[in-house]
């Protein structure tokens, strides 16, 4: 006989195993060799890979960027109306249907006011597709970068201070490299988040095959024409680059480094 | 010489410090004595210029330096704990005000040699005892060539045995250095064997004893509001 208390526990084996794990499996298990051999062999799905990769490392160097540049903030001008701005504003690409992000970004650097830099301003170039990701996993890196200031401490920036530092000095010279771990697990989340991202992608970026799809609008795209075994075995291609970089961060930071990274 | 006048200090509601005053001659090692939260540690901030005070004046050599930032004061400042730049070697966190143009480069192998550290130069803080780490951190505030030392119970990650050593390597170095020196401690034998003379904080005031017998007993007393500085 199970207790109330014991309810919630009683019931994660199957709520997990049933909602998070077996969909994972039942990818895996529609994995053909035909499916392999059809979507390796298709010149789209390595263009689609390699503008994954390359915009999503791409993506996640400027998460990290401006996450340090938040993180100055945060320390030193925090009550600063910009400050208290960026610190509401970075939960909001969070909440933010991605479909509206992506109509966002089409109407802020598309046509209307980019139209001086072509047809289309930035749309449907692998520089929106970046963009994108920009914007979507930006906010992983900001709190993984305020979750290491917590853990850093205010100690070490007022005795760089007595010995001569900027508030500026001090961060870069003393906060920046002690924050190198959460700098890392910033880099990592933001990157495996972009490589999932697929709404603001293809609102913003398009979805032209050899020019910037990605993989997530590649598999979105071989289901539509109907070619369900290329389109599982560019997912668990997916899931494999997935799972990766996931295995790299906790490697990196520890078991529970992701969730110190996510604050 | 430091002179702190009259300074009041609050955290919000908290009012910590009502109105501290003293003076400090150069070479003078002023031993700060009182109870948890009495507000020591705020006042040294206050004089390292990380805390502004809500009242009062900062003065070192003469020169009002209340409404100067921690970087134009030039004091030597060692937190409660060592506080060691985790990613530089015991030399490179020795030598660090020397990227800000302060210290003097010859002065290195005497302090070295003076807190022993000539083994450890190449090594990161977390290769280092609490006993060693803490004679970096004093090795670091020594070599910026401070007009004001502060130090906030530098030894309090140091057990009893280390610390007998260490507080006789401590008070010679202070004693080397000309400038006046503000060191927070909880412990009387410490005080007695550091310091030169000794004020107590309680309710937020000061008062001033020759030793540490009567700054014990003031403390045990209760100081009386106005008396001493």
């Amino acid at each position: 006989m199970i207790g109330r208390y014991e309810l919630l526990s009683a019931l994660f084996p199957p709520l997990f195993f049933l909602f998070i794990a077996f969909p994972l499996v039942a990818l895996v298990l529609n994995l053909t060799p035909r499916g392999l051999a059809q979507a390796f062999g298709d010149p789209y799905f390595w263009s689609a890979t390699f503008n994954t990769i390359l915009c999503a490392a791409a993506a996640a160097v400027m998460g990290v960027a401006t996450a340090v540049g938040f993180g100055y903030y945060h320390l030193f001008k925090r009550d600063s109306v910009i400050y208290r701005i960026a610190d509401f504003l970075n939960d909001l690409p969070v909440a933010l249907p991605h479909t509206v992000a992506g109509l966002a970004l089409l109407l802020a650097f598309g046509r209307r006011y980019f139209w001086w830099l072509g047809e289309n301003g930035l749309a449907f170039t692998l520089v929106a597709v970046t963009l994108a990701m920009f914007f979507v996993s930006y906010p992983l890196a900001a709190r993984a970068v305020q979750a290491g200031l917590e853990e850093v401490g205010r100690d070490l920036v007022e005795v760089a201070r007595t010995l001569g530092d900027t508030p500026a000095q001090a961060y870069a010279r003393v906060v920046v490299p002690a924050l190198r771990e959460a700098l890392l697990g910033g880099f990592l989340l933001a990157f495996s988040r972009s490589l999932s991202e697929f709404a603001a992608v293809i609102m913003f970026g398009g979805n032209l095959p050899g020019k910037t799809q990605v993989l997530a609008s590649y598999v979105f795209t071989r289901v539509e024409a109907g070619d369900l075994e290329a389109a599982v075995a560019a997912s668990v291609f997916c899931m494999a680059l997935s799972l990766a970089v996931v295995a790299l961060v906790r490697s990196l930071t520890g078991a529970g480094g992701l969730q110190r990274a996510q604050g | 010489m430091l002179k702190v006048e009259n300074v009041h200090f609050s955290y919000g509601d908290r009012t910590v410090l009502r109105g501290v005053s003293l003076d400090v001659e150069p070479g003078e090692v002023r031993v700060i004595l009182g109870p948890n939260g009495s507000g020591k540690s705020t006042l040294l901030r206050i004089v390292a210029g990380i805390l502004r005070p809500d009242r009062g004046r900062v003065v070192i050599d003469g020169e009002d330096v209340t409404d100067r930032p921690p970087e134009d004061r030039r004091v030597g400042y060692v937190p409660q704990h060592p506080t060691l730049f985790p990613h530089l070697t015991v030399k490179d966190n020795i030598t660090y005000s020397l990227r800000n143009g302060r210290g003097d480069p010859d002065q290195l192998d005497e302090l070295v040699e003076m807190l022993e550290l000539g083994e450890h130069l190449d090594r990161r803080p977390d290769e280092l005892s609490g006993g060693y780490q803490s004679r970096v951190a004093l090795a670091r505030a020594l070599f910026s060539d401070p007009r004001v030392l502060l130090l906030d119970e530098p030894l309090s990650d140091v057990d009893l045995a280390a610390k007998r050593d260490l507080v006789k390597r401590f008070r010679r170095a202070l004693r080397r250095s000309d400038a006046p020196a503000l060191y927070v401690t909880h412990d009387p034998w410490e005080a007695e064997r550091v310091g030169d003379s000794y004020t107590v904080l309680l309710d937020g005031r000061s008062v001033d004893a020759d030793t540490v017998d009567e700054a014990l007993e003031r403390l045990r007393r209760g100081a009386p509001v106005g008396e001493g500085s």
